[in-house]
């Protein structure tokens, strides 16, 4: 007891000892934690925030839409499309929804059963089997229902996904090229302007529990995607159709091993169609579209050989060999030496050359192909003869230095820098002669006509439309503009002068050359009456090859005087007996300017020769009855009137034995003493002379065209021989006469 | 003398005069109320620390509701289930804190040793057969009767301090004897080395460590690591406090590192425990197993930087922390409240263990400076090793936060310890307001 008193009356005083040293203990603790918070939060605060936010924040891609392309006429060439992704859940599928699941996604989507069967038993434990991509909607709507019906929507899915459209695949799949499974551009333009038509995809991060959910009303941090631009281009599909086809005849009518075909705006370089056949569906890139090609590789026994073969077969037909592959240009060569030699004055219109047939320099001796020779020639016959040896004469009087220097100045030792992928790149030495590397005066001999020098079928397009162009060598392009989502134009090509290679005037006495090359020359299967096509032909041999070849080929553009486009054929290796440029060249591009310049809207301008084998002497059809005379009729470009209701024509106009234009009219008359019918005359000023032709045929009349006619669409007519308005008689003649409205140089 | 201390004296005079004419004083009861003075305290109640208590335990309300609701959510309960539990069990334990606070501290000296005692071990045994398990794992902990669900560990770390308390202050003059201990082989020792290095103290200081290795004992077979040390911590300070010489404790360090030894080769210290100290070490090796929870605590705590994102902000409460309203909810708090909002949850403890401290200083009984040492000793302890984990200061223990963490025992127990503070603080001679 008396201790417990004491106890009390002590108090607790003599635990202070360790108190003090407990609490001192307790607070050096807490201070302890402060320091530690204080550097976690401020020290550490930015790294652990980071990563704290690296694992708050998931981001998922918003695709960015691929921008289409589209001919000059926004025709569609190429469109991402939505389609969709099926896939499954495999480790869902269970003994009692198996079979749904297969009969489900064999039926609707055409799965190999077999295999599917095997894919799920595989991957029973897989959260993700794909089922097929590019699935269309029609189709992926039908196999959801189809899940919604048979309750196994936990275990078929679909995805959003995109897909290359190509409303015309084979169009012009060279140029357009194509784009594989991930959307990116391989070849052609997809692949050239990949990065511009696929834009900038966007990102959305969004905030995430740590179970990967998204929190409802996290942050949300949004990069919109910037969408590709549409690219629109200045090919025309009217004229791509014209050029293909005409190619793809040519392809087979001469066994050709491939044709190449460019239709360029001469004054601007715009290309309107470029085309290599064979070539392939851009939708079915990985087809072999050439007969010829399966053939060979059908007969392949080794399969790795087959393979080879096939892989070898898929990059040449994917290949643009129009700007991509070098060959000899030939005789259309010297249209470029005739030009440069000209402007150096090496030569002048009047020079005088006479052809024996052979010419030798040095220890060389050049045949040319017409073994008698041409006998006495200027410059314009070295072109309408294509003569050899005339040619290596000029070649000589330019000499190396020069010769070279019109090479290199008609854009042969560069790229034409067009925008498309692959274009050949000239190696001095390698696929040309440079003064610096190794030419001889052999070599000039040769790359004087054409062989020994190679050349892309573009460049000959560039260099012979600097010469339609007077004498300005454009820079290429295939891409007029781009634009946005609401047709806004981003980005515009302007038409790009890189120099001026000849004179105007040099220009325009080649031009005027070319003209009769065509006219009365090798190029003659080019003419095409009231259009002025200029032109040369080229026939190079092969080298490097086992057997002969050659490669025909044909450059040119019309109108002569004022050119609208250039046309180059190239047909490599024909395999037909015929193989020359003016043969199977000439031809095809005659075709194609016959369509494509009506198809411009430009008309022809007819000479009066050409008039003249354009009218012919009316036939006799007094006393034949009306049917019988329309058959006749229906052989020539007349176009008929009947005026009365008898079966019998009594009378005609104009008369019989008159001539008269092949697209006249002829009115025949079929009631004895019928008053003679007769139209107000019209007014013809201001028309060119189709277009006076037209409006004279569609009122009863025809036209007679005086005053100048070798010019061609600027001419129009300024003075008529009956005022406007005055009675004539129905199929009489109208004088009309025409004049050059304007000047061009 | 102080004024203070008559006052004192006089009042509990006063109230022993009073109880003398109650009938009931020849009962038990009646005996034991009247040999401590009466029921009820007689000093002023202690505005201060009840003040620094409201604003802790509305807080860590206002906190909890905030970490818990994405866990409540994404558990498919209500958003508000912890936060309505929570309350319940402020509303519990603050009537239960102003009741003990209320009752003459001397009251708990026999009744809180023998039964509390008595409760605490019996329910350390029975849970080892009938407890629930935490999800996930096999360690019984909770024993659950109807709604109620608590752990018995809770209870037994007051039982403990009280239990200490009781026989330090009882027996106190044992333990400041400097008498030799009259057993022949203390006797023999005391001859041996020449000077009586073994004296009566040693009675206490056996008694007390076998008090302590029943209840830490039952609470390692239990598997229950952190409430083993903290009971350690507890003991240790209460009985150094208790002015237990130096010595013994060099010699309980070394019965400790013995049974620490003996327990894990009987297989009670389970691999589990190992690999929490393992991975406190380790350096981020394994992001989804044992540092997983520390490292997202340190994102939260990073995140929150200075000024923290503000009140319900936190990003990493939604599932990154895993069970956000439990041992990591400081990491949750700085995220939204930033170092300065951390370091007033820190000064907040500092203000309420300062303020146990000096109650304890300037109670007149040796056994109410004890107990009140042992529940602020407890509360710092739990707060330090609390705060320590979130900010991987210190292994991963898995002690929750105290008035912030959720768990309704826990909660309650701790207020009603903060009642027995303000209970003693009444008889204490300080200012109260």
């Amino acid at each position: 007891m008396a201790i417990k008193k004491d106890d009390m009356k002590r108090n607790s005083l003599s635990a202070k000892r360790g108190v003090i040293l407990l609490s001192f203990f307790m607070a050096l603790l807490l201070i302890a934690l402060v320091g530690r918070l204080g550097f976690l939060t401020i020290v550490k605060g930015d790294e652990y925030r980071r990563i704290a936010e690296e694992q708050q924040y998931s981001g998922s891609k918003i695709a960015s839409s691929r921008g289409a392309i589209y001919d000059c006429n926004m025709n569609v060439l190429a469109q991402t499309a939505s389609v969709w992704l099926i896939y499954i859940n495999p480790s869902k599928v269970t003994d009692k929804n198996r079979e749904d699941v297969i009969r489900g996604l064999v039926d609707i989507l055409g799965v190999d059963e077999q295999e599917l069967r095997e894919d799920i038993a595989e991957r029973s434990s897989y959260g993700y089997f794909k089922i097929k991509s590019e699935v269309e909607y029609t189709e992926k709507t039908a196999i959801m229902e189809y899940a919604r019906e048979k309750e196994i929507t936990d275990v078929i899915f679909n995805d959003p996904d995109t897909k290359r459209y190509y409303p015309d695949g084979t169009l012009a799949s060279t140029v357009i090229g194509f784009t594989g499974d991930d959307g990116f551009g391989l070849y052609g333009l997809e692949y050239f302007y990949d990065e511009k038509l696929t834009g900038v995809d966007g990102k959305v991060f969004t905030l995430q529990d740590g179970l990967s959910y998204e929190l409802e009303n996290g942050n949300k941090i949004m990069y919109d995607p910037v969408n590709g631009e549409h690219h629109v281009l200045t090919l025309d599909n009217e004229i791509q159709t014209i050029l293909r086809s005409a190619c793809i005849t040519a392809l087979q009518d001469n066994e050709a091993e491939n044709v190449y075909g460019v239709v360029m705006n001469t004054k601007t370089g715009a290309v309107l169609g470029m085309c290599n056949v064979p070539d392939y569906d851009s939708n079915d890139p990985f087809t072999i579209s050439d007969q010829k090609t399966l053939d060979k590789i059908a007969e392949l026994l080794d399969e790795e050989e087959k393979n080879k073969a096939i892989s070898e077969a898929r990059f040449s037909q994917w290949k643009n060999k129009a700007v991509a592959d070098f060959y000899y240009p030939g005789s259309v060569y010297k249209v470029f030496l005739v030009a440069g030699a000209m402007e150096e004055g090496a030569i002048d219109e009047n020079t005088s050359y006479t052809c024996h047939g052979t010419i030798t320099v040095g220890d060389r001796t050049v045949k040319d192909y017409n073994p008698i020779g041409h006998g006495a020639e200027t410059p314009l016959t070295l072109l309408v003869n294509s003569c050899n040896t005339f040619s290596v004469y000029v070649g000589q009087r330019m000499g190396i230095e020069l010769f070279y220097k019109y090479f290199d100045a008609f854009g042969f030792t560069e790229k034409t820098g067009i925008d498309l992928p692959g274009e050949g790149t000239p190696v001095a030495g390698v696929t040309y002669h440079s003064p610096e590397i190794s030419f001889t005066n052999s070599n000039l001999v040769s790359v004087s006509f054409g062989q020994s020098n190679q050349v892309t079928p573009m460049q000959v397009a560039t260099a012979v439309s600097a010469i339609g162009n007077g004498g300005k060598l454009m820079k290429p392009f295939i891409v007029q503009k781009t634009v946005d989502e609401s047709g806004n134009t981003i980005s515009e090509t302007e038409a790009e002068v890189k120099r001026q290679v000849v004179s105007s005037s040099t220009a325009a006495t080649v031009a005027s050359y070319m003209e009769e090359v065509v006219k009365r020359g090798t190029g003659t299967n080019a003419y095409v009456a009231g259009y002025h096509v200029a032109g040369k032909t080229g026939t190079s041999e092969k080298t490097g090859v086992e057997e002969i070849k050659y490669i025909a080929s044909f450059a040119g553009f019309a109108p002569s005087d004022d050119p609208e486009i250039t046309v180059v054929i190239v047909i490599d290796a024909p395999g037909g007996a015929r193989y020359s440029g003016g043969d199977i060249a000439a031809p095809v591009a005659g075709e194609v300017f016959e369509k494509v310049l009506p198809y411009l809207g430009i008309d022809p301008s007819y000479s009066e020769e050409e008039l003249a084998k354009l009218s012919e002497p009316a036939p006799n059809l007094v006393g034949k009855t009306v049917s019988a005379a329309k058959a006749e009729l229906a052989y020539s470009d007349h176009t008929v009137r009947v005026i009365g209701s008898g079966d019998t024509v009594v009378a005609q106009s104009p008369e019989y034995g008159r001539s008269t234009p092949a697209n006249g009219v002829i009115v025949l008359y079929t009631e004895e003493n019928m008053p003679e019918q007769t139209a107000q005359v019209p007014n013809f000023i201001g028309m060119t002379v189709a277009q006076a032709n037209q409006v004279a045929v569609n009122r009863g009349f025809n036209i007679k065209i005086s005053g100048s006619s070798f010019s061609s669409s600027s001419v129009v007519a300024y003075k008529q021989e009956y005022a406007e308005g005055s009675e004539l008689e129905l199929g009489s003649f109208i004088t009309v006469y025409f004049k050059t409205s304007g000047i061009s140089d | 003398m102080p004024a203070k201390q008559l006052q004192a004296e006089g009042i509990y005079m006063a109230s022993s005069e009073k109880s003398l004419n109650s009938g009931w004083r020849s009962t038990l009861a009646g005996k034991y109320i009247a040999s401590k003075g009466g029921i009820w305290a007689k000093g002023s109640f202690d505005t201060k620390l009840f003040a620094f208590l409201a604003v802790t335990v509305v807080l860590g309300l206002l906190m909890l509701y905030s970490a818990s609701y994405p866990d409540a959510y994404s558990e498919g309960l209500k958003p508000s289930y912890y936060f309505d539990n929570q309350l319940m069990g402020v509303l519990v334990g603050t009537v239960l804190m102003l009741i003990v606070s209320k009752i003459n501290h001397k009251m708990f000296m026999e009744a809180g040793a023998y039964i509390g005692s008595f409760v605490s071990l019996g329910l350390l045994g029975i849970v080892l057969f009938i407890g629930d398990a935490d999800a996930g794992t096999s360690i019984k902990r909770w024993i659950t009767i109807g709604s109620i669900r608590f752990q018995p560990s809770d209870v037994a770390k007051l039982a403990l301090i009280l239990t200490l308390a009781y026989i330090l202050h009882k027996y106190h003059y044992l333990v400041i004897s400097k008498n030799p201990l009259k057993v022949k082989v203390a006797t023999a020792i005391n001859s041996l080395v020449g000077k009586p290095v073994i004296n009566d103290s040693f009675k206490v200081v056996v008694g007390c460590a076998a008090v302590i290795l029943l209840y830490v004992g039952l609470v390692l077979i239990g598997s229950h690591l952190s409430g083993a040390i903290i009971m350690m911590g507890i003991a240790v300070c209460v009985l150094y406090v208790g002015e237990v010489r130096l010595s013994w404790f060099g010699l309980g360090i070394v019965a400790v590192i013995i049974v620490g030894v003996v327990a894990y080769m009987a297989g009670f210290i389970k691999p589990y425990m190992i690999q929490r100290l393992v991975s406190f070490v380790g350096d981020n090796e394994d992001p989804l197993g044992a540092d997983w929870q520390t490292n997202q605590a340190l994102y939260a705590i990073g995140s929150g930087g200075f000024f923290g994102k503000g009140l319900g902000q936190s990003i990493q409460k939604y599932n990154y922390v895993p069970e956000p309203q439990n041992d990591m909810i400081y990491s949750i708090i700085v995220e939204e409240l930033g170092f300065i909002g951390g370091v007033a949850v820190i000064l907040l403890f500092a203000l309420i263990i300062w303020r146990g401290t000096v109650i304890g200083i300037n109670c007149p009984t040796r056994y109410g400076a004890l107990v009140a040492f042992g529940i602020t000793f407890k509360l710092a302890m739990q707060v330090f090793l609390n705060i320590g984990v979130a900010t991987d200061f210190i292994p991963n223990t898995g002690i929750t936060l105290p008035f912030f963490s959720y768990g309704r025992t826990a909660l309650i127990v701790n207020l009603v310890e903060m009642g027995i503070l303000l209970s003693i603080s009444r008889s204490s001679r300080i200012k109260k307001t």
